[in-house]
């Protein structure tokens, strides 16, 4: 047996991605250095217009995950709870407020008070309600994007202005940026970093094109890791060389016919932020030759996923492209939409089954997973299971139920395989 | 009468452009002494417990009256359920107004499109006209009804009308004919003026906020340990009747005006400028304490708190914050914690 045919291969390029985040976070050290602004930014922003109006931006979000990857989120979000959050709210949020109030290092998950902050309620209230609370406790300016909410039955009609709505945000924001920093918007800079945005979401499309193959190139290993450039360095070039040799890797295990597991029996999808405290659960899959092919929130983050806007359209207009983009977010589908949608993934990544966390901590994402489920299975019969756990809360996961849930329903695939 | 539903965390749904249609206006409140089985096979239990009742409701049918329903903009939790509603509610009009976030000249453009849209849709589903005319009487008669219901709320301050006797009259009237209501009111008014005071000796006067709070038995409760309601900043109560829609101008643009112009929701952004207006209410009265109520899951209102409980204390106010399940078993468990409340301000 080859020595890449070990169980949970990971791609040699992904361990690189160290180099990636150090590459961020020196980046924030310099900014301090320098005097250059900062800006907290929560996910589905439009970190682009950050990076091209020389702010550097911080995303409190993935410093969570590293304080939970290193076993601190639940001190850090005990310690908010004794400021009096309830223990029912965001894990990600209170792993925030108590790293600021113990004063963590960046590589901890710290986050330092910024020149101002920037939220969206394009995925969740949560983010703005999280930034309010910081802003006003470190005393910066805060503007939030109001993205309206796509329903189910929301017609183009509607979309046009739910698109004007969005669009004069975007300029206004681009003034607060200007008011708050002096810096000006300068619109050739703002095409470089959209084209370099475009590219990394399109590398990492292609990434995941290549776990259509069987077996699969590509695990959780890879893709739970590799997004961190996804959400805090779009618009930057570095990362697009990361990913494109990830991508060539990958291309080199299909064409070798290797996958990412020794033998590949199961085919999954994952919807969900994952428990960043335990990753490892992910490779208790591999027991029963088990592998995730495909995880919506992690393809959500390549942002370029609506047809119809082409290369052209955003680098020749990147405020209008990105008020298309922001409706058009995978991870906010209304449940119609969401269900089509699971529905062609299934079938294109050859899925057997799929797994939906419910995470309480992300009530926006797991409301409607019931019906997902219901639907999935009723009228499209894609077996489907639903995991109750939270993404950085450890408290919250009960390990051996889960593994428990899994394994019968692995055993439901292995039935529906033998017929 | 035909009725149009509407699931409201706030009170952001322009009653006026259901009046205009002709159609009595009929808000969704939950009721605490049902179970919520048939709910929780679509929304997970650790979800606003609020929501997921009115869904309950509407699973098992509103009554053949109600034509349709609006769920206007509010949290994550009714936002996303919205999409479950077209799922298993048994109605064929279902609209979903975006009542913005924020408040500013640009969003006040966005509401009043949605305003439109919402116009649209009802005339194309009920094949009925909408006129400008029709809506600014329906708004002369909702700013007839905010007059008298902010005169009526004043006598809470008199003791001449409990909290929970006012609480339970904005509740009908965000669910009944409005022209019966004005009637209603009118009389109430005089009826009210005429009573003696009660006594006040040993009650604690208190302004009340939080969530929904929309069982009129929770108020009742409140008032047996003690308390007199006589301010709030809630959806049901002083956020309904705050001001008056401007009867002059284009009457669309005047209804988004009006409530994005009215004290901040927990919902909306920036709702820390909630503080204020509650400061503001506090002092005005004079009252004795500050309670706030969040049901349980209720994130607005949970991210709000420890930002309160700072204020308060500067400010020297008594405050306290109770966290609750949405049940009459839950009140008699937290007797204990207004009681010390009531002892020490």
């Amino acid at each position: 047996m080859s020595e890449v045919k070990k169980r949970g291969k990971m791609l040699n390029a992904t361990n690189k991605l160290k180099n990636e985040m150090g590459r961020h976070f020196l980046a924030i050290e310099q900014a301090y250095r320098d005097g250059k602004p900062t800006a907290w930014a929560t996910a589905g922003t439009p970190v682009e217009f950050l990076y091209a109006m020389n702010v550097q931006p911080m995303l409190p979000e993935n410093s969570a995950t590293i304080s939970a990857a290193l076993k601190k989120s639940q001190d850090f979000i005990e310690l908010a709870e004794e400021e009096g959050f309830s223990y029912d709210l965001c894990s990600y949020f209170k792993t925030n407020v108590g790293a600021v109030l113990s004063n963590a290092d960046m590589s901890l998950g710290g986050t330092r008070k910024p020149t101002f902050m920037l939220s969206s309620d394009v995925i969740c209230d949560t983010h703005v309600n999280w930034f309010q609370v910081q802003a006003e406790r470190f005393n910066v300016p805060h503007f939030t994007i109001d993205v309206p909410h796509v329903v189910s039955n929301t017609n183009n009609r509607q979309r046009d202005y739910f698109k004007k709505y969005i669009k004069e945000q975007l300029w206004e924001l681009l003034d607060f940026i200007t008011e708050v920093t002096g810096n000006e918007f300068n619109p050739e800079r703002a095409k470089e970093v959209a084209l370099n945005s475009y590219e990394l979401g399109k590398v990492w499309q292609e990434v995941f094109e290549l776990r259509k193959n069987i077996p699969c190139p590509v695990s959780t290993r890879d893709t739970f890791g590799g997004l961190f450039p996804l959400f805090t360095m779009t618009g930057l070039k570095s990362p697009i060389k990361l990913y494109k040799r990830m991508y060539r890797e990958a291309k080199e295990r299909v064409d070798n016919g290797i996958g990412a597991l020794e033998q590949e029996d199961y085919r999954l999808l994952f919807e969900g932020i994952p428990f960043w405290y335990n990753l490892r659960f992910f490779s208790n899959l591999e027991r029963w030759n088990a592998i995730i092919v495909y995880e919506p929130y992690v393809y959500a983050f390549t942002k370029y996923t609506n047809p119809n806007l082409t290369k052209k359209m955003v680098i020749d207009n990147p405020v209008e492209s990105m008020a298309e983009l922001v409706l058009s977010f995978w991870y906010i589908y209304d449940l119609k939409t969401r269900f089509e949608k699971f529905k062609e993934t299934v079938r294109d990544w050859k899925i057997d089954g799929v797994l939906l966390h419910n995470n309480m901590s992300c009530r926006p994402n797991a409301c409607g997973m019931y019906d997902l489920k219901r639907k999935l299975m009723e009228e499209a019969d894609i077996p489907t299971l639903v995991i109750d756990s939270d993404m950085n809360d450890p408290r919250k996961m009960n390990e051996t139920q889960v593994l428990n849930q899994i394994e019968s329903f692995i055993e439901i695939l292995r039935k529906r395989k033998k017929k | 009468m035909k009725k149009i539903a509407y699931f409201d965390a706030s009170v952001e749904t322009p009653e006026e452009i259901i009046l205009a249609a002709d159609m009595v206006p009929v808000r969704l409140f939950g009721n605490p002494t049902i179970g919520i089985d048939k709910a929780n096979e679509h929304i997970p239990p650790t979800h606003c417990v609020w929501a997921r009742n009115i869904l309950e409701q509407a699973i098992n049918g509103l009554g053949n009256d109600i034509k349709g329903m609006v769920c206007t903009h509010g949290c994550d939790c009714t936002n996303r359920e919205f999409d479950i509603w077209l799922e298993c509610v048994n109605l064929d009009f279902l609209f979903f107004l975006n009542a913005p976030l924020k408040r500013n000249e640009i969003s006040l453009k966005f509401f009043i499109d949605d305003i439109k849209e919402l116009i649209l849709q009802l005339e194309e589903s009920f094949k009925i006209k909408i006129t400008t005319e029709k809506i600014q009487l329906a708004i002369k008669k909702m700013n007839q009804i905010r007059e008298l219901l902010k005169e009526i709320s004043e006598l809470r301050v008199d003791m001449k009308l409990k909290g929970s006797e006012f609480h339970a009259l904005v509740k009908e009237i965000q669910q009944s004919d409005k022209d019966k209501m004005i009637e209603k009111l009118k009389l109430k008014l005089i009826e009210i003026k005429e009573r003696k005071p009660f006594s006040d000796e040993n009650l604690k006067k208190i302004l009340l906020t939080g969530s929904v709070i929309d069982d009129t038995e929770f108020i009742k409760f409140l008032e047996n340990v003690g308390y007199q309601i006589i301010s709030d900043d809630l959806c049901i109560g002083s956020k309904y009747f705050w001001s008056k829609v401007n009867e002059n101008g284009d009457p669309i643009k005047a209804l988004a005006e009006y409530h994005l112009n009215k004290p901040i929701y927990s919902t909306k952004f920036p709702s820390f400028e909630r503080f204020e207006t509650l400061k503001n209410l506090a002092q005005t009265y004079n009252v004795d304490g500050v309670i706030n109520i969040a049901q349980k899951f209720c994130e607005p209102v949970l991210y709000g708190h420890p930002y309160f409980n700072k204020k308060f204390k500067e400010l020297g106010i008594p405050y306290l914050f109770v966290e609750m399940e949405y049940n009459r078993e839950s009140y008699k468990q937290l007797a204990t914690r207004f009681e010390a409340f009531s002892e020490i301000i």
